[in-house]
């Protein structure tokens, strides 16, 4: 199932391209068709720890229906938790965290 | 008259000087290598990784009375405690979180001196797998260990002291360092860092114990002109691989021996093709391998890769290599963590493979002749559900030590049962060293099929893997394994009790409840004439926190922050 927060639009693209280049540390994947794909940065990264995507609880919580609010998760990839989830702010902007929220935030169960 | 008094006295004050000096010093090669009943020197308690202990004061009659001596806790144990403790001249040293050394009275537990590096704690807080430590060296005089933001340490064993620091890794660039126990031989501080999924080239460096001067540096991804043949495009940059658990020294051969880590990406697309297609197409030397390094040089002597172009994480990084002799010939056992034992002979030529563990089928088999994978399963873009990847990620083998008994002749091992479904996904290559995790997929626990996840210690012949006992566990433990010449075996596991079984039997003779999980090491040693057993309790990391949310029960509310070293002797 494709999310439909999987692909932004390119402008909002070229921006955040710029900003990860500008960064020697950005985990995120940039592909060469200029679209930022939230779900490899889940495939690379947090998948680790968020089991299925973030669809069920495996070394971290399950992320899909969080009862956090938006603020609570945006700041959680930013500074992490002590012991148990790295920061990742000096690996990722604004804008790709945000994306991150709205990609937990449109999760469904996986069909079949 | 002066001169007199001088020849006279002046020898027996200088032995007598010599004598202490003697007593005090020093861990050496030799040391290690005779492996003295009353000491634990190295990670794995002697160069041949016997894990096992020739104390027989604490038997299997006497068992049921062992209790409580002391306790230790080092505070600040995020992710529990994991590490190996070590044992000179009544001394016990060992790590906590954040690389807190502690050196203790064995007896007593009093402390003798405690070194909390300063870390750069900014750093540490990008880190995934941090911040434990699984263990100190002991060498000419000199405690040794690694830290999290890539730097080693050389403490003087009797203050604790700094005597020299070595930065070996840009830890800002990688946000990887150092989690594994150094090894000491020869002169020499072997160490190797973190890697597998994280896209650098995995080095294992050695430096001068007497100065932390480094004197090799070997990569493990593409270190060699035959190895950078291996990997597809421009792969070698961001390989992986790595060594972060100690191996061990052969002095017949004088060779360092060592495991290797996974590549990165975990999860390869590349199908059946993975010799040209995917994200790293080849066979990826030398991660998944076991690697001989000649201890002088660095130079690669020998290797054998266990998992060409590895797929599923079932890496080699286990840092065991049991040496025995049996018919005149001298092996070398290693577990893999995808649940298969490899035996070797000094060169690293197979001999023969066995399986430790039932769920298995990231290949259908390995020859047992010559280690080729028969039956391989490479897994294109999409879901791998049907049947799912066993074992699961955290392996059939995990890190932790087992334990071979030249007295029984039987090999003690933990093997795990449990299975993962997975989504391959298709990433961008990455092209240049990064700060965090490659893995390439989505993944979940989930039960091998049509049975239930759980654990065993099995007894087994270390050679041709025949089985003498079995006992099994609802979690698999993860914990290293302790056998004794009291013909004991001791397991702690995953819930917070400590077993003692019959060495030959299996039978259970005695139990007791740390009150938290164990993940670390178990040892055995003698003061003053009395046996002691030390453990390492405390739970949480990379394959501890997928407890409580798979299991439930326990550890709901065991915690991940906490941790003690527990020492047992007789009442």
């Amino acid at each position: 199932m494709r999310l439909p927060c999987k692909t932004i639009p390119v402008g909002l693209v070229a921006s955040l391209l710029w900003a990860a280049l500008a960064q020697a540390q950005s985990a995120t994947p940039v592909p060469e068709n200029g679209t930022l794909e939230v779900e490899q940065v889940f495939a690379g990264t947090c998948g680790f720890c968020h089991s299925d995507g973030g669809r069920a609880a495996g070394k971290g919580p399950q992320l899909m229906n969080s009862p956090r609010d938006d603020d609570f998760i945006r700041n959680r990839i930013k500074q992490g938790k002590q012991g148990a989830m790295p920061a990742f702010d000096g690996a990722f902007t604004d804008a790709q965290i945000d994306q991150m929220v709205k990609y937990i935030r449109a999760l469904k169960p996986r069909e079949g | 008259m002066r001169k007199q008094w001088l020849s006279s006295v002046l020898p027996a004050v200088v032995a007598t000087f010599a004598a202490t000096a003697a007593l005090a010093q020093s861990v050496d090669t030799g040391r290690i290598e005779a492996a003295g009943q009353n000491d634990w020197l190295t990670y794995h308690g002697s160069y041949k990784s016997h894990h096992y202990s020739p104390l027989a004061q604490i038997n299997a009659s006497n068992v049921g009375n062992l209790g409580v001596a002391w306790m230790h806790i080092p505070g600040r144990s995020t992710r529990g405690l994991q590490s190996m403790p070590l044992v000179a001249d009544g001394v016990l040293y060992y790590s906590g979180s954040y690389s807190r050394v502690f050196a203790l009275n064995g007896a007593t537990g009093e402390v003798n001196w405690s070194f909390f590096p300063e870390l750069d704690e900014a750093l540490i807080s990008r880190q995934t797998h941090s911040p434990y430590n699984r263990g100190v060296a002991l060498g000419e005089g000199k405690v040794f260990v690694g830290t999290m933001d890539g730097r080693v340490f050389g403490l003087d064993a009797k203050t604790g002291k700094v005597l020299w620091e070595t930065r070996l890794i840009d830890s800002q660039k990688l946000t990887v360092g150092f989690t594994g126990a150094p090894l000491y031989a020869k002169g020499s501080v072997i160490i190797g860092a973190q890697g597998g999924e994280w896209p650098g080239r995995g080095p294992i460096f050695a430096l001068d114990a007497a100065t932390g001067k480094k004197k090799w540096e070997f990569l493990t991804v593409a270190g060699t002109e035959e190895a950078m043949k291996t990997w597809g495009n421009e792969s070698w940059r961001t390989g992986g691989g790595g060594g972060w658990m100690p191996g061990t020294y052969d002095s017949e051969t004088n060779t360092v021996l060592w495991g290797t880590a996974n590549p990165a990406p975990l999860y390869d697309w590349s199908g059946a093709d993975y010799k040209t297609q995917g994200a790293r197409p080849g066979d990826n030397l030398y991660t998944s391998s076991v690697i001989g390094l000649d201890i002088d040089t660095g130079k690669l002597k020998f290797y054998h890769q266990e998992l060409p172009h590895d797929a599923w994480d079932f890496d080699s990084s286990v840092g065991e290599f049991v040496m025995l002799e049996r018919d005149g010939q001298k092996y070398v056992v290693h577990p893999n963590k995808g649940g298969f034992v490899f035996v070797y002979d000094r060169n690293l030529k197979v001999q023969n493979v066995w399986r430790l563990v039932e769920n298995i089928n990231f290949v259908k088999d390995i020859d047992p002749k010559t280690g080729a994978l028969i039956g391989r399963r490479d897994f294109p873009v999409g879901k791998v559900t049907e049947p799912p990847l066993c074992p699961f990620i955290g392996g059939g083998i995990s890190w932790n030590a087992g334990s071979y008994s030249p007295k029984t002749g039987l090999y003690y091992k933990i093997g795990q049962e449990w299975c993962m479904t997975l989504d391959i996904q298709k990433t961008t290559p990455v092209t240049a060293p990064q700060a965090q995790l490659n893995i390439g997929a989505d993944f979940k626990m989930v039960p091998p099929p049509g049975g239930e996840i759980y654990g065993h210690l099995d007894a087994r012949d270390p050679i041709t893997g025949a089985k003498k006992w079995e006992v099994r566990y609802p979690e698999p433990p993860l914990g290293s394994v302790l056998s004794t010449a009291g013909n004991l075996v001791f397991v702690p596991d995953s819930r917070g009790v400590l077993h003692a079984y019959d060495a030959e039997t299996g039978a259970e003779l005695w139990k007791h409840n740390n009150g938290t999980g164990h993940q670390g090491g178990i040892v055995s040693y003698s003061v003053g004439g009395k046996q002691y057993i030390a453990v390492t309790a405390g739970f949480g990391g990379m394959l501890a926190d997928e407890y409580a949310p798979n299991f439930g029960g326990v550890y709901k509310s065991m915690p991940r922050d906490d941790g003690a070293l527990v020492v047992f002797s007789l009442k």
